[in-house]
């Protein structure tokens, strides 16, 4: 197998994982599908460095995380508003707005948070394990766990607001 | 929301995209190519169409500058093609700068670190860009007029009048602006620094 099959294999494989993260990490469909290209191409340009250490979904975490916080971009826009006005990407006819409208307040409360406890919020919804959100973040398992209790804190106030 | 609820809406979602994959070889193919990188060229356009206008501007200065013939036309002069020089020197070492950041083997932490301290740095010197322009805006000026027009705007000051009432107006504008801009940077600045502190000390 080639490296172009390879790479568009694991995208492909991956792809709702990379439209998860840029979903959080922006405000609007156009800002998303940017960034959603950004990631790609600095996948791309990583996957060299790839050697397999780490497994292929914590490289990918890791260099989308990267892409989403370190981007280039304008000033961000007022509030906390969602405009992506479909959530879900690839729409199809079994479109759920009851469904729509319960991750809308998912994306409203992780949109609250910091930049690194979007990361790790991410990561926690995703299932990982508090070693591999360490793994990928670089903070200690402790102080995952720490930051982790924090956010599930603030969730609450703001559930409570 | 409870957490609870959230992972399983989460959970849920992820199900719904596993089902609707649409992405094709091709348009992945297209996304690892440069050209395509549309959101990077749009954020650096205003960059790179300044840095264009200041560099010409140090130019045109620098290739008239025997008609600054007196010493505070040109120092006016210098004053120019240095700021000129240094403004878009400060947004492109800014913009180089986050593009050399690894994104393949820095961790999470590392990239956040490293972006919010690169945006202190650029916060604070944009704050003296905001100063710089200023004194930019007043010492391009005579020079304008003596190279386009060959004229001397400090000899043409014929009434003490002009210089009561613009020089009391010019202060007041710089003062209401400085205040302002101080607010502004101060703000991303403290953000950037409280994420810093925050990062550096989870490292003990």
């Amino acid at each position: 197998m080639s490296k172009e099959q390879e790479f568009t294999r694991i995208i492909k494989d991956n792809q709702g994982v990379i439209f998860k993260i840029t979903a959080i990490y922006t405000n609007s469909r156009e800002d998303q599908e940017d960034l959603y290209q950004e990631v790609v191409y600095q996948l791309w340009r990583a996957f060299d460095s790839f050697r397999g250490d780490s497994k292929i979904s914590t490289w990918m975490y890791r260099v989308a995380l990267n892409t989403a916080i370190s981007r280039l971009k304008k000033e961000k826009r007022r509030g906390n508003q969602i405009g992506i006005d479909k959530i879900i990407t690839f729409q199809s006819e079994q479109y759920d707005t009851q469904f729509e409208d319960r991750l809308k307040i998912v994306y409203a409360h992780i949109k609250k948070l910091n930049e690194i406890e979007k990361g790790l919020m991410l990561l926690l919804l995703e299932g990982k394990k508090y070693e591999e959100i360490a793994t990928i973040t670089g903070l200690s398992p402790s102080n995952v766990g720490t930051r982790i209790s924090r956010i599930k804190q603030k969730l609450k106030k703001q559930i409570i607001k | 929301m409870e957490l609870e609820e959230m992972q399983s809406i989460w959970s849920e979602l992820s199900d719904q995209l596993e089902k609707q994959k649409k992405l094709t070889d091709k348009m992945i193919i297209m996304m690892t190519q440069e050209k395509y990188r549309k959101k990077i060229n749009k954020v650096a356009y205003p960059e790179t169409i300044g840095a264009i206008i200041c560099y010409s501007a140090v130019a045109v200065i620098l290739f008239n500058i025997q008609k600054l013939d007196t010493w505070y036309n040109l120092l006016a002069g210098v004053l120019c093609v240095l700021i000129l020089i240094i403004l878009p020197m400060v947004s492109l070492k800014f913009l180089y700068g986050i593009r050399n950041i690894d994104i393949a083997n820095n961790s999470f932490k590392e990239t956040l670190l490293n972006y919010a301290k690169r945006k202190k740095r650029f916060q604070k010197s944009m704050k003296w860009s905001y100063y710089l322009g200023f004194i930019l805006m007043f010492a391009i000026m005579p020079v304008t007029a003596k190279i386009v027009n060959d004229k001397d705007i400090f000899l043409g000051v014929n009434s003490t009048w002009t210089l009561v009432t613009a020089i009391p107006l010019a202060i007041l504008f710089f003062i209401v602006f400085s205040k302002w801009t101080m607010k502004w940077y101060s703000k991303n600045v403290n953000s950037a620094e409280s994420l810093i502190k925050d990062l550096e000390e989870s490292g003990l």
